[in-house]
């Protein structure tokens, strides 16, 4: 325990020169990039976003949640309903979906935050269900053939491209870096810190478990709510299907697999859940050409299997070795 | 809303059918979950290797019932596969790394799937032939006989052999108290490694028996595991007479809310019964109070 909290410690350097360098590489980089390529940077920038909301409240907080990809789904659903239906331009979309995602987390906080561990996983697992339904049955919002034709952004006249859409996601990973890095610092990430290593303990300090958990739950919502607003409007098309429970398993996945108590874990495990699954759409067929659809999950599985089993605290916390 | 009862009482009896199912798939986590506190997220994909296999082993030529037993032995040595590679060298790890470990296992078990059986539905010939039955006006598949048929030999295997075996006691023993009973010379290890075979055989079964009502895909093993888990919670996650129980509730409800609101409300209907117990009363319907979670 000493030891893993020397190392939050160290690792607690300051977050914003680090994102903004790598804000630079992308930004750049984009300008060189196959088209193709500009895309899986935008997906993995979309995925850090909603992936650094969750580590704050699995890493951090060391709660869980199988239902992220449901808070997704609410974020990409407001901004899209407001822009089909109103008019009102994705900028506005974006906070409106972070504040829709995080009013329902609030909600469901009552209920879900009562209880720990595997009932947890099983509750946020049932509720994000039950929201997918939702999508799935409400007639106003599209029903199972979603949304079709969701406006993009713009800037002075400008209609987003590609690129610029990849630019976005990362300007708000920047943003969600340097704000989630602030918030670990502070009083309250060492405060939730406390919460993960014994509520019992952490109230004896004085800290309301209670409250921090309800409002780091809500401030993931918010992340994720974020970063579904910019994916309707980047895919201009959603429904339902798009954020059902295996989305929500893929977030937890790059959360363990990237270090649930790292933020730039948050990033290196978007990115590697994603480019595994391109390297491996590339590289399967070419091993074994009698391959048949999108079999490549089947290793994609396995690694992640080994992974869990050899560094169970993630990557960016390998030093920490096997003992969790 | 007028619905006739004639209608209402034909739900109840689709959901019988698949609440036997659900019954089957929550026994085999409630087995897990009960010797090695572990909620096994691939359980739904043993029902799916069992279904396919008898499917596939079918269409090959083999006879229902021989390609049925072989199914059911197939999905068991998946089961114990699963425990031996994935869940035995993490042993050490937390509750919830180990739900994650399950997780990716049915990310792979399904992938594994799409590789040798492609998306394509695969279908089963009912067990025997014969007309469907009519209870009380209501109608259902021949197979529905084999179904309810299976689940009766599991249940009461499973109490046979936890009340009046000496290994079965020694397992009680084992879940009533890990430490004092490896004291007596209790193999924990083993036991665990049994409760992911006989969990997959269990599973196994289900996916065989449904598969000639419904027919099998790869991707099957989601939806059946979540519902069976829903079953299992329902239930109570330290029960098995709550699994069957767990079950059947679970496929009324299914399928009575899916008749008279829509048959998308089929899954979130149980899901939202899965919140409300776990909120009023965690330990579900027939649980004793929790011991682990």
């Amino acid at each position: 325990m000493l030891r893993s909290e020397n190392s939050a410690r160290r690792e607690a350097g300051r977050y914003l020169p680090g994102a903004l360098a790598l804000f630079a590489v992308v930004a750049i980089g984009v300008w060189f990039l196959p088209s193709y390529y500009t895309g899986l940077v935008t997906q993995i920038g979309i995925y850090a976003l909603v992936v650094i909301g969750l580590n704050l409240f699995m890493g951090y907080a060391g709660q869980v949640s199988l239902g992220q990809a449901a808070f997704v789904g609410l974020g990409a659903y407001t901004s899209a309903a407001l822009a089909v239906k109103l008019n009102v331009t994705p900028w506005l979309g974006i906070m409106a979906g972070a504040i829709v995602a995080a009013i329902v987390a609030y909600a469901l906080s009552f209920i879900a935050l009562r209880l720990r561990e595997n009932l947890l996983a099983l509750a946020t697992l049932a509720l994000g269900i039950v929201i997918n339904v939702v999508f799935n049955e409400w007639d106003f919002i599209g029903g199972s053939s979603g949304f079709k034709g969701i406006p993009g952004f713009a800037l002075f006249g400008h209609v987003f491209d590609l690129r610029d859409y990849a630019i976005l996601s990362w300007a708000f990973v920047v943003a969600g870096l340097w704000f989630a890095g602030n918030l670990v610092r502070s009083n309250f990430g060492r405060s939730l810190i406390a919460i993960s290593a014994g509520e019992l303990g952490a109230a004896t300090l004085g800290v309301d478990a209670e409250r921090l958990k309800r409002q780091t739950f809500v401030l993931s919502a918010a992340y994720a709510g974020v970063a579904g607003a910019l994916y309707a409007s980047y895919a201009s098309y959603i429904d339902p299907s798009s954020f059902g429970f295996l989305l929500s398993v893929n977030f937890v996945l790059m959360s363990v697999i990237g270090g649930m108590r790292s933020l730039w874990g948050a990033v290196i495990g978007a990115a590697i859940v994603v480019l595994l699954r391109e390297v491996l759409q590339g590289v399967v067929p070419l091993v074994l050409p009698s391959a048949r659809g999108d079999f490549q999950s089947f290793f994609f599985g396995a690694i992640l299997v080994l992974m869990l089993i050899l560094l169970p605290n993630g990557l960016t916390r390998w030093r920490e070795g096997r003992s969790s | 809303m007028h619905i006739e009862m004639a209608s209402l009482w034909q739900y109840v009896l689709a959901g019988v059918v698949s609440g036997a199912i659900y019954a089957l798939i929550a026994a085999g986590f409630v087995l897990i979950y009960q010797v090695t506190g572990i909620i096994n997220f691939a359980q739904g994909e043993f029902a799916m290797i069992g279904a396919m296999t008898a499917a596939s082993l079918n269409a090959a030529g083999l006879p229902v019932i021989a390609s049925a037993a072989i199914a059911v032995v197939v999905a068991a040595a998946v089961g114990g596969l699963c425990h031996v590679l994935a869940i035995r060298p993490a042993r050490k790890a937390s509750g919830v790394t180990l739900i994650f470990i399950t997780l990716g296992l049915s990310v792979a078990i399904r992938g594994a799937a799409l590789f040798v059986w492609g998306t394509n539905p695969y279908s089963l010939p009912a067990f025997s032939s014969g007309n469907a039955i009519t209870i009380f006006g209501g109608v259902l598949p021949p197979q529905a006989a084999w179904v309810l048929l299976a689940d009766a030999i599991v249940f009461a295997a499973l109490y046979v052999f936890f009340r009046y075996t000496y290994v079965g006691t020694a397992v009680r023993a084992a879940v009533a108290s890990p430490a004092i009973a490896s004291t007596f010379g209790i193999p924990l290890r083993t036991f665990a490694f049994w409760s992911f075979v006989a969990a997959a055989a269990i599973g196994g079964l289900g996916g065989v028996v449904v598969t000639p009502i419904t027919s099998a895909t790869y991707d099957m093993g989601l939806t059946l595991g979540l519902a069976g888990f829903v079953a299992a919670v329902l239930g109570g996650l330290d029960s098995l007479p709550g699994a069957l129980v767990g079950g059947f509730v679970l496929g009324i409800v299914e399928k009575v809310s899916g008749g008279v609101l829509s048959t998308g409300w089929e899954q979130g209907v149980g899901f939202l019964i899965l919140v409300l117990v776990l909120v009023l009363r965690p330990q579900g319907l027939l649980g004793k109070a929790s011991r682990r979670a």
